[in-house]
């Protein structure tokens, strides 16, 4: 697991000290709201509905249990006992006074954990893959990349005032688990016909007002030009990205005004002319960071464990164990996946106390690692089958077992207008009404994966446009209505979703739903996911569920 | 019954919550908060409010109206915002309950806030 | 407030350069500022006359335009109409390392303390501001170490480290 040394650690604390001082001029007058709120948001404090909130970054994802406890101690020292887990892999205090920040700030520093560049019109977290390190078929630890990402862009002096925020995310397996087609640039790790190493560099895709799905700009750039080539796209973006209109800021915007060949002709011609070789990474960093994550001391297991298949004559278990836990590229090994989506809870919120169950179990029983992943779950990505049973027992009792992983229950939801000054709707009551209407976990089982998304304005960090079944809240006449698209995916085969009809009002978007996932079990053929069927049939028996009057066009 | 009813409300910098007007300075209950029914007065309250940039953040005129003698404000933002996460009942303003608390609840529909979208568009 | 760089320390100065509006006869012989616009109708008879010139890009002008004469040039002032606007940060970039300009590069317009370190770290060196030089270089000193390469040349954390080990690996012997 990555650890600071001293060069991580005085960044982090010269940032800080840096905010305790621009905090205290703003509330001595020195600075003014408008030349602070930029400032504020670099450290990722966002003025919200109901008070401050705090976005903590957890650079790809990646906790240890003593991170996590770090985080169960803010929960509940500075906020009000729990936190929220987003589709960036960070994680939400929603109660955090501007006065307590510089405090916060401190504290995290000491778990090796900080809030930078989590908002603001600047390079935000690196995301990646949550089974990194432990999924058999990926090509290199993306985790590695990532962080070498997040040293390259952290303070980067040139890119700190970009026209819009920029999100990267980097995966290395075939099944993406980042929505790399849904960002600014997604990397997608592969070995060429030669086995070398690369990248697959994809930009402009992005969610908001106008979602896209990204295009390459380069097929395989050798894995140590990474660097250069990224500040060669960021310049670019930089100089030639929109900055007299808001919603047309972010690189997909210009990306997709040029043109995707033409814009990469724009960033190969400034790639060649830069001076590479002080840009790109020296093999030897390289190798220390490689080192820091390959130090997990796996145990030599036989492949199956007594014990785990022992446990599985219960059937509780056998649920979860059947849609929770995923195979291991070291024999004898599970990736347990942990759901933060509780039938009728809020999803992706943790409180305190099961922080530091979590922290306790990864301790016990995952050698110290936690993930975030960026459908707001967790994983525990390293666990001997054989610990799965004991693991379970600890996570029902602290009911974080709940064996819906991938399934309808599963859904994301921002945290919408319950929480955040930006929304138009609410996401979390329509989660739960949807949660409820499915608690029967037989049926979601039956139903199979089903991936639904709810954001409550167009921003869409619920990223809606890629939900299997996509809902967008949207303020009709001073009412709260919903929008359902389908057919959207954030995987491999990334596509944007296509609106299904009126908008619904609040109380019939369950409904709704039902209807929807009965049409889907009425004409499935065998294998086929929801979205599946979608793609064979097109929209036409979706839209008769859920509108029947309508005209057939 | 005037259309004309107004609150103002900010968020109090250094703690973030939110503040209405009242008789006695900021409060954050909405229960104490003043109803302005002259349009003067209200934006005269606002300049004070913008003025005060050491103790508020983003101050705003809410409109309200009449709904069975207590007034309401006529967006549902503006009520989630003084009730609090209607997912947490036990949290914010709303779990103190009462009758201005329930009237809140339970109001439905209406318009857009016009003190919000102006803020907006000042930005 | 001018504020001027010079090995490594924060002064202010008087400004020797004389902003020229663009519809201004130029009269004198002291160095002159003037826009893009007017230095293309009258630089290059300013220079041909030994004059001291110095040019002010905006954030949409293309800093290419001006690499044949940059030689020439004594000062570049690079505007930021509202300090969030961040194109004059690769300007600057472009400035001393792709044209290996080593005139003046000057931060004109809304150029506030918090931003000192970006602007130092991207090659200027001279500040229009009216924050003081002591509390300047304050600002721009703010981080002990930098994560990337830039247009100051300092060592970026993997170059530190480097040193370390090969420190390290000397005192073993």
């Amino acid at each position: 697991m990555f650890h600071y040394d001293a060069i991580d650690a005085a960044m982090v604390a010269d940032r800080n000290a840096e905010f305790r001082d621009q905090v205290q001029r703003r509330l001595s007058g020195d600075l003014t709201e408008d030349q602070f709120k930029p400032l504020r948001l670099m450290n990722g404090l966002y003025l919200q509905l109901h008070s401050y909130m705090l976005r903590v970054s957890i650079p790809y994802g990646a906790l240890t249990s003593a991170k996590m406890r770090a985080l169960a101690h803010v929960a509940r020292r500075w906020d009000r006992g729990y936190g929220h887990f987003t589709t960036r892999q960070n994680v939400q205090f929603h109660w955090i006074k501007l006065s307590d920040t510089p405090d916060v700030l401190d504290y995290l520093a000491t778990a090796e954990l900080h809030a930078i560049q989590t908002s603001g019109n600047c390079i935000r977290n690196t995301t990646s893959d949550p089974f990194a390190g432990a999924a058999a078929e990926e090509v290199d630890d993306p985790r590695v990349w990532s962080e070498v990402i997040r040293q390259w862009s952290t303070f980067h002096p040139e890119f700190t005032y970009l026209p819009r925020k920029f999100k990267i995310a980097v995966t290395a397996s075939p099944q993406d688990r980042t929505a790399a087609r849904a960002h600014d640039i997604g990397l997608v790790l592969r070995r060429n016909r030669d086995g070398r190493l690369g990248f697959e560099v994809i930009v402009g895709g992005g969610m908001g007002r106008t979602p896209y799905i990204g295009s390459t700009i380069r097929e395989h750039l050798p894995a140590e030009h990474l660097l250069s080539y990224l500040t060669a796209i960021l310049r670019v973006y930089n100089r030639f990205g929109r900055r007299d209109n808001l919603y047309k800021a972010r690189i997909k915007i210009l990306v997709a005004s040029l043109g995707a060949a033409d814009f990469a002709s724009q960033v190969d011609a400034e790639w060649d002319a830069m001076d590479r070789p002080r840009l790109d990474l020296p093999d030897l960093e390289l190798a220390r960071i490689r080192a820091s994550f390959g130090l997990v001391p796996f145990r030599t297991l036989p492949p199956r464990s007594e014990r785990f298949e022992a446990a599985r004559s219960d059937p509780a278990f056998a649920r979860f164990a059947r849609n929770n836990v995923v195979p291991h590229k070291i024999p004898g090994y599970g990736i347990v996946q942990v759901s933060l989506k509780g039938i009728g809870e809020v999803p992706g919120d943790c409180s305190a106390d099961q922080m530091e169950v979590l922290a306790d179990l990864a301790e016990r029983h995952g050698h110290g690692e936690i993930r975030v992943t960026h459908e707001q779950n967790l994983v525990l990505p390293h666990v001997p089958l054989g610990e799965v049973p004991a693991l379970y027992a600890g996570l029902a009792a602290a009911g974080l077992a709940t064996p819906n992983i991938n399934l309808v229950s599963d859904m994301i939801a921002c945290p919408g207008l319950d929480y955040c000054a930006l929304a138009n709707a609410r996401a979390i009551p329509v989660a739960q009404a949807i949660s409820r209407t499915f608690a029967d976990p037989a049926r979601a089982e039956r139903i199979g994966e089903l991936k639904i998304k709810i954001s409550g304005c167009i921003n869409a960090c619920g990223h809606h446009h890629v939900g299997h079944i996509g809902i967008l809240g949207v303020d009709k006449k001073g009412e709260e209505f919903y929008q359902l698209t389908l057919g959207g995916s954030g995987a491999e085969d990334a596509a944007i979703g296509h609106v299904l009809g009126p908008a619904l009002g609040a109380d019939k978007v369950a409904d709704a739903i039902d209807k929807l996932v009965e049409a889907y079990l009425a004409i499935r053929q065998p294998d086929e996911r929801f979205l599946d069927t979608y793609r064979r049939t097109g929209v036409g028996p979706f839209k008769a569920a859920v509108y029947p009057d309508a005209h057939q066009a | 019954m005037s259309e004309a009813l107004k609150v103002l409300t900010a968020n109090d910098l250094a703690g973030g919550q939110v503040v209405f007007l009242s008789e006695a300075g900021w409060s954050d209950r909405y229960a104490d908060a003043v109803i302005f029914d002259d349009a003067a007065a209200a934006d005269a309250a606002l300049e004070a409010a913008r003025a005060a940039t050491l103790t508020l953040a983003d101050p705003y005129l809410i409109d309200v109206a009449a709904v069975d003698g207590l007034p309401v404000p006529t967006s549902y933002r503006e009520r989630i915002r003084a009730l609090g996460p209607t997912i947490h009942p036990d949290m914010g303003p709303q779990a103190d309950g009462g009758v201005l608390v329930q009237a809140l609840q339970q109001a439905r529909g209406a318009a857009r806030s016009s003190g919000r979208l102006g803020l907006i568009r000042r930005k | 407030m001018l504020i001027r760089l010079e090995n490594d320390h924060f002064h202010t100065v008087e400004d020797r350069f004389t902003a020229v509006a663009d519809d201004a006869a130029l009269t004198g012989d002291g160095a002159v500022l003037l826009s893009l616009t007017r230095f293309e109708a009258d630089g290059a008879a300013l220079l041909a006359a030994g004059r001291d010139v110095g040019v002010r890009i905006g954030p949409a002008d293309r800093i290419e335009a001006l690499a044949p004469v940059l030689p020439s040039l004594a000062l570049v002032a690079l505007e930021f109409p509202k300090y969030r606007d961040g194109r004059a940060y690769s300007s600057a970039v472009l400035l001393r390392e792709r044209y290996g300009f080593d005139g003046e590069v000057r931060a004109v317009g809304d150029v506030l303390i918090d931003q000192a370190w970006n602007m130092v770290r991207c090659g200027f060196d001279a500040f229009e501001t009216t924050v003081g030089p002591n509390a300047w270089a304050a600002a721009a000193r703010r981080y002990r170490h930098v994560y990337q390469a830039s247009a100051d040349n300092r060592a970026p954390a993997f170059v530190e480290r480097a040193r370390v080990v090969r420190d390290a690996v000397a005192t073993v012997g």
